[in-house]
């Protein structure tokens, strides 16, 4: 087989770079036919915002006929023509798994070894929408087919196996654990949203899943206040009612661009003061921060800052990191199954075609030497002659058998073990 | 069956505690069924042990404590309820075993209808307090784990402030009528038994209603909450302790 997987990711590409090559969802059709034409191969392509891949196949047959060289030039042409870039501007960017290492390379990506946050659960998803894209618009081959399936059974294994997805990592998440640790039900909390920072838009989106009774934007531009209680169902409030919204809120998402804290302790004790509710938690995300710190008690009044939201995230991952060396153990593992399993299903026929000629050749060498002794024989012995046989054929074949399973180049293309066996035993295709 | 001793059940009740701790530190799901299958084990030895002998205050406290925490257990699976509840229940057995002899809290045949239910009443209103006390202790922890900002899911799974405070409300809520009614009944055995009104008990539950009454009054009238209302009900929870030892005390009676 050549099994490549050629892309750029994260870890060696700036985001410049990754999203010129990024396939949108509906270039994806037209990508994959045309990169499986050109190459001859079967293909899947992986595009998310952190990585670029190109999971290319052929299996031997194929690759035995096929003229067009199937390596990382070959597919960085590709990529260089597809989205009108020079190839020698892509070369550097992308890194390439050949076989054996793609397959690992491809699990590891599954199972979020290789993800900017590792564990994060959403990777795994896109590996399968990758694969069933593929197999919607260029059919991917045997080896592709059975590939991917197998990948997505692996990142189950490290999530459930190991303790790789533990916590939550990502900040919006840790805030609304803690907006947790404080309440209890949210049917009838008030939101106030102040400001109208891009930072905050992913903390509301969890927060508004929580189902809060209402939603208050307040923001020094009633146009941009306007905007934003529209996207997220809320109410903009005038800039001056700030302290009035700040008394009766349960929850405070603040991302505003004040160069000063916009509530000194001060000004936070007057509205608390004014407060006839229960305790309020303030997500103050902006940078500078919005809320003097000092305010924070743990008991009414609880604030987290974009700091500590990143301290806890960074608490998860150091967690999660942990986790790293048994799940690389399991991909390993998993990577090894898979070949093996492979190597197996494409021997399969060849040993298949080995094992009945020499049965074949066995039962008539057997039937001439009954033939010929017959009369002379009791039953017992003619039993105790043909397991001799049986027995002969099984050790004559285990060496070339395992030999075969066992050699990583077995069905390369050119001059293998396979076409010796071929050659050397007569067998027909 | 009726072998039962005090030991039996507070020794399932200290292994139940062991398991609650373990689960703690390594989170596995067999751990938590054994944990409240000894618990259920000591709570079943502990009504046998009820049922077949005379009881005192503590013991009979302990028991409604042990229902409660298994009902928690069951109810708030994945919260550290037990590590609370157990070293309550344990602590209440021990002081019972400690005070000696469990005296029978029931007032003479004569007065058994009014005798019982001043217990009842009174035991209830005690649960209350129970309940009032652990909300206060584990919404002080939680503060203070806020406070701190420990990330969320690290050390001790507990409910969140505001259902601790809610629990923590109801049960002084709760408890306050059932002391008042308690009391009044025990006013009337009192009268009809002729006993002295300077008797440490009476004065002992005087003082905790007194205590419950400006609780209430701070709760509503000043709006004492949070962390400043748990120390309070803490504050009620030692006073309702002392109440209880006076019950065991040589100078301490029945009613």
């Amino acid at each position: 087989m050549i099994l490549l997987a050629v892309g750029c990711s994260h870890r060696n590409t700036p985001v410049a770079v990754r999203e010129r090559l990024a396939f949108r969802e509906d270039q994806l059709a037209a990508a994959l036919d045309a990169v499986s034409t050109r190459l001859d191969c079967e293909a899947v392509i992986l595009s998310t915002c952190n990585r670029v891949e190109l999971y290319l196949a052929r299996v031997l047959d194929r690759a035995t006929r096929a003229t067009t060289p199937l390596d990382a030039d070959a597919v960085c042409g590709f990529l260089a023509d597809f989205h009108g870039l020079p190839a020698a501007d892509l070369r550097p960017h992308l890194y390439v798994h050949q076989n054996d290492a793609a397959v690992r390379h491809l699990f590891r990506v599954a199972a979020s070894l290789d993800s900017l946050i590792v564990g994060e659960g959403q990777i795994a998803g896109q590996v399968k929408k990758a694969y069933e894209i593929g197999h919607r618009y260029s059919g991917p081959g045997p080896l592709l087919h059975a590939l991917f399936p197998h990948a997505r059974r692996v990142a189950k294994r490290v999530r459930t196996e190991t303790g790789i997805a533990g916590g939550h990592a990502s900040v919006s998440s840790a805030a609304v654990d803690y907006v947790r640790q404080v309440f209890d039900h949210f049917g009838d909390k008030t939101i106030l949203v102040i400001g109208a920072g891009k930072m905050g838009e992913l903390t509301l989106k969890h927060l508004r899943r929580l189902e809060p009774k209402r939603i208050f934007v307040a923001n020094r531009s009633p146009e941009k206040a306007q905007a934003v209680a529209r996207g997220c169902g809320g109410e903009a409030v005038p800039w001056e009612r700030l302290d009035e919204m700040l008394a009766r809120a349960d929850i405070v998402l603040s991302t505003t661009g004040a160069p000063e804290p916009i509530v000194t302790q001060e000004r936070y004790r007057r509205i608390a003061a004014q407060r006839i509710g229960g305790p309020i938690v303030i997500l103050d995300i902006a940078v500078p921060r919005d809320f003097d710190p000092a305010i924070h008690d743990g008991d009414r009044t609880c604030l987290f800052n974009i700091d500590d939201l990143k301290r806890v995230q960074e608490a998860v991952l150091a967690v999660r990191r942990k986790h790293v060396g048994p799940a690389e153990a399991l991909v390993e593992q998993e990577t090894q199954r898979f070949l093996k399993e492979w190597r197996r299903r494409r021997h399969g026929p060849v040993i298949e075609r080995l094992t009945q000629d020499l049965e074949a050749k066995r039962e008539e060498v057997v039937r001439k030497l009954f033939e010929k002794i017959n009369g002379r024989l009791n039953e017992e012995d003619r039993k105790y002659i043909e397991y001799a046989f049986v027995k002969l054929q099984n050790q004559f074949l285990h060496g070339p058998i395992s030999t075969l399973t066992e050699d990583q180049q077995a069905d390369a293309p050119g001059h293998t073990l396979l076409d010796a066996l071929r050659k050397l035993f007569r067998l027909r295709e | 069956m009726y072998g039962v001793t005090l030991v039996c059940f507070a020794s399932s009740y200290a292994v139940a505690l062991g398991l609650e701790l373990w689960r703690q530190f390594r989170s596995r799901p067999i751990l938590y069924y054994l944990a409240v299958g000894f618990g259920a084990a000591g709570l079943l030895a502990q009504s046998i042990y009820l049922a077949v002998r005379p009881v005192g205050w503590m013991i009979l406290l302990a028991w409604v404590l042990a229902i409660f925490y298994l009902y928690g257990s069951i109810h708030y699976r994945k919260m550290s309820w037990g590590v609370f509840v157990l070293p309550l229940v344990l602590g209440l057995i021990g002081l019972s075993a400690k005070m000696g002899p469990d005296a029978d809290p029931l007032p003479p045949a004569a007065d058994r209808f009014w005798g019982f239910l001043h217990v009842g009443l009174l035991l209830l209103a005690a649960v209350g307090v129970c309940v009032g006390f652990l909300a206060g202790v584990m919404y002080l922890i939680q503060a203070h784990r806020l406070r701190a900002k420990t990330p969320p899911r690290w050390g001790l799974r507990l409910l969140s402030l505001e259902r601790l405070e809610q629990m923590n409300r109801r049960a002084v809520d709760l408890a306050f009528p059932l002391l008042t009614a308690g009391l009044v009944v025990g006013l009337f055995v009192l009268i009809q038994n002729q006993a002295s009104p300077t008797n440490p008990r009476i004065v002992g539950a005087a003082v905790l209603w007194l205590a419950f009454l400006v609780l209430l009054v701070l709760r509503y009238a000043w709006r004492v909450r949070g962390r400043a209302f748990a120390l309070l009900t803490i504050a009620a929870f030692v006073l309702l302790l002392v109440c209880l030892v006076l019950e065991h005390h040589p100078l301490g009676g029945g009613a």
